[in-house]
């Protein structure tokens, strides 16, 4: 899961925008309405958020399956789960019933319908990854811009915090930091900001520092501004360009982060449905064996999202490149 | 150069403090915030009263914190992990053979990711947006974007299962009970290195995959800006062949930096054997962890975490050395 983080390592020694011509915000914008890989990434992102907002009510409604509802005649006899689009099973659980309810992606092992939980996982998913991104980015932005701005022994310490921060096998101590404060949704935004921090802190600490050194940044200092003033009108405006870029990969990173946490169950708590929990809930039964479909779903379902995710990061990096790519 | 390696070995003893102090506040600390009394919790669900003295006794949970921590750092430092009250062993003896199980993973993996991107990438950075490096790249967009827990069991069934049910991909063409790979099971590199390896080609590529995906990336990257490089346009004029400018000039120039990286991501790919030891039943460091979860084993998820920590910090410490040997522009670099 922490494999695309490295990705951002290695480019993490040229800060792009930095020292960007006025108008790069235009210019990214016009390159990316004509990259098609963007336009294909970002329709999926919206199909993604529609999916989440309204995709698992909807699904529910029409369906009649609530998220976490068992239906016991969706199992049968053998307790094998319903296959996709079969309908449920009389109550001697051998004869599907013509006039049952209908479960499009089948039944998950307690007779929960796959569907309506992959719906609302999505819900999850991206409630968990975006809310630590965003917490995680504010605190890299806030110590980034200190220790690029103020220097010296701030810059030291900030600098030490995030290299030991980086060397540590993060999941695990995740994973451990899980363990001991127990499940819960806040407690897995909480630890996964705490883990990723510090890739937004490095990027905004590199622009800040090679900003500081333009000369509009002298120029207002002359005229008397403060150091408040310096960093939130004049710096914090130069990283949101290669910021949002390590953010759509921060964002990825993190659904991962959430699927594995909830897969090693120290994550969202059950019978919450998301993607890694109805995962590790197919495998370590060995269910998925006999019902692919239950492995195949939730799944396929973080494939697309991820790959969303990756594809824009990568148009955005390529539109914001001063010079194109 | 002596700094250069005091400076580094400083910087992983930070590391390894912090490790230490963080575990140490999970395990010990923050434990019994959230309602449970840490000796209770080592000594296990089932502990007796006795047994629950004897742990506080031992680790001294009674004594004030900092000296706790040092009687911790003491037992670690003697390569003692504690005593697991759920197995009746104690961790180390646990650990051991666990870590040759994930290092024959882990290591096994890191070859065949490179194999695969190797060619690709470096395909990809001798031409830039030919067909080749657009297939190339999309594939690895495509790799890095399946996590490694839901690629566990898709090859462990296609694979794996499939096969002795007669099928591959899903298509009816083999016989019933065929096994192409077996699914579960390890066997010891000392006991049999061909039923090893064997048993670890799954596993291995499983791990694999995503790695590739993210090298194939960094080798294009890397190929491409030493090509853009005068040397290489010197070599080139001069008559050399395209296998020549590679191995021995771009290859030479992109190996340290190859170096630091896999370091790192062997250290990263550490993570990733939780997911893949426990779909193909590997008794290795991720296996023992999660079992150990699920049994709210204490002793030995903490043995597991700080382990697996001290490794990355190990190899990390390693490589970044190896770099600044390799690499005399490093040396001048970070001296300073």
């Amino acid at each position: 899961m922490t494999s695309s983080m490295q990705s951002i390592d290695l480019d993490q020694g040229s800060p792009q925008g930095s020292g960007q011509p006025a108008g790069l915000r235009a210019t990214a914008l016009r390159r990316l309405r004509r990259d098609p890989v963007a336009i294909f990434a970002f329709s999926l992102l919206v199909l993604l958020v529609l999916a989440a907002l309204f995709g698992g009510p909807l699904a529910a409604h029409l369906t009649g399956h609530g998220p976490n509802q068992q239906f016991p005649n969706a199992l049968a006899s053998d307790s094998q789960p319903l296959g996709v689009m079969q309908r449920t099973y009389y109550p001697n659980g051998t004869v599907h019933n013509p006039h049952g309810s209908l479960f499009i992606l089948g039944a998950d092992e307690l007779g929960r319908d796959v569907l309506v939980r992959v719906l609302y996982g999505a819900r999850i998913s991206l409630l968990v990854a975006t809310s630590a991104t965003a917490i995680a980015v504010v605190i890299g932005i806030t110590l980034g811009l200190l220790a690029g701005y103020l220097g010296g022994w701030v810059d030291a310490v900030v600098n030490r915090m995030t290299e030991t921060a980086m060397a540590f096998p993060n999941l695990l101590l995740a994973v451990g930091l899980a363990v001991v404060v127990g499940p819960g949704l806040l407690n897995v935004v909480i630890i996964i900001a705490l883990f990723t921090w510090y890739y937004p802190a490095r990027i905004v600490r590199g622009t800040t520092i090679a900003t500081k050194q333009m000369t509009y940044v002298a120029a207002a200092r002359t005229v008397g501004a403060r150091p408040r003033r310096i960093l939130l009108v004049h710096l914090l405006p130069q990283v949101w360009g290669p910021l949002l870029v390590y953010a759509t990969s921060i964002i990825a990173n993190n659904i991962i982060f959430e699927a594995g946490l909830s897969y090693l169950g120290v994550g969202v708590p059950p019978p919450t449905a998301s993607w890694g929990q109805m995962l590790s809930d197919a495998v370590t039964s060995g269910m998925y064996q006999t019902d692919i479909t239950l492995a195949l779903a939730p799944g396929l379902a973080l494939v697309l999202t991820m790959l969303a995710f990756n594809l824009l990061g990568d148009s955005l990096r390529d539109a914001l490149t001063p010079g194109g790519r | 150069m002596r700094t250069v390696i005091l400076k580094r070995l400083g910087g992983a003893l930070i590391q390894v403090i912090a490790i230490t102090v963080f575990a140490w506040l999970l395990f010990y600390v923050i434990s019994k915030f959230t309602g449970a009394n840490p000796a209770q919790r080592i000594a296990g669900k089932s502990a007796t009263a006795q047994e629950i003295a004897e742990v506080a006794r031992i680790y001294g949970l009674n004594k004030p914190y900092w000296q706790q921590y040092l009687i911790f750092m003491d037992h670690l430092i003697h390569g003692n992990f504690g005593f697991s009250y759920v197995q009746m062993r104690p961790v180390s003896q646990i650990l051991w053979p666990a870590t040759r199980a994930t290092a024959s993973l882990v290591l096994g993996a890191a070859v065949i990711w490179l194999c695969i991107a190797a060619p690709i990438g470096a395909y990809g950075g001798m031409h830039p947006r030919s067909a080749g490096d657009v297939t190339g790249r999309a594939i690895a967009i495509l790799g890095m974007s399946i996590p490694v827990f839901w690629l566990a069991p898709m090859i462990s069934y296609f694979f794996g299962y499939e096969p002795t049910q007669g099928k591959i991909l899903g298509l009816p063409i083999l016989h019933q009970g065929t096994t192409i790979f077996p699914i579960v099971g390890y066997v010891d590199f000392g006991q049999n290195p061909v039923q090893w390896a064997y048993h670890l080609i799954l596993p291995w590529i499983t791990l694999a995959i995503g790695f590739a995906a993210v090298y194939i990336r960094f080798i294009r990257t890397l190929t491409a800006e030493q090509l853009a490089e005068d040397y290489t346009r010197t070599a080139k004029a001069k008559g050399a062949s395209t296998a020549r400018v590679l191995l021995r000039h771009v290859g030479r120039n992109i190996a340290p930096t190859v170096t630091v990286l896999l370091g790192a991501d062997v250290a990263t790919a550490l993570t990733g054997v939780f997911f893949v030891e426990t779909v193909f039943a590997i008794p290795g460091l991720g296996y023992t962890g999660l079992s150990a979860i699920e049994n709210l084993d204490y002793p030995v998820i903490t043995g597991v975490i700080i382990l697996c920590a001290l490794i990355a910090v190990l190899l990390n410490t390693i490589v970044d050395l190896l770099h600044a040997a390799l690499d005399p522009r490093l040396r001048r670099i970070t001296g300073q």
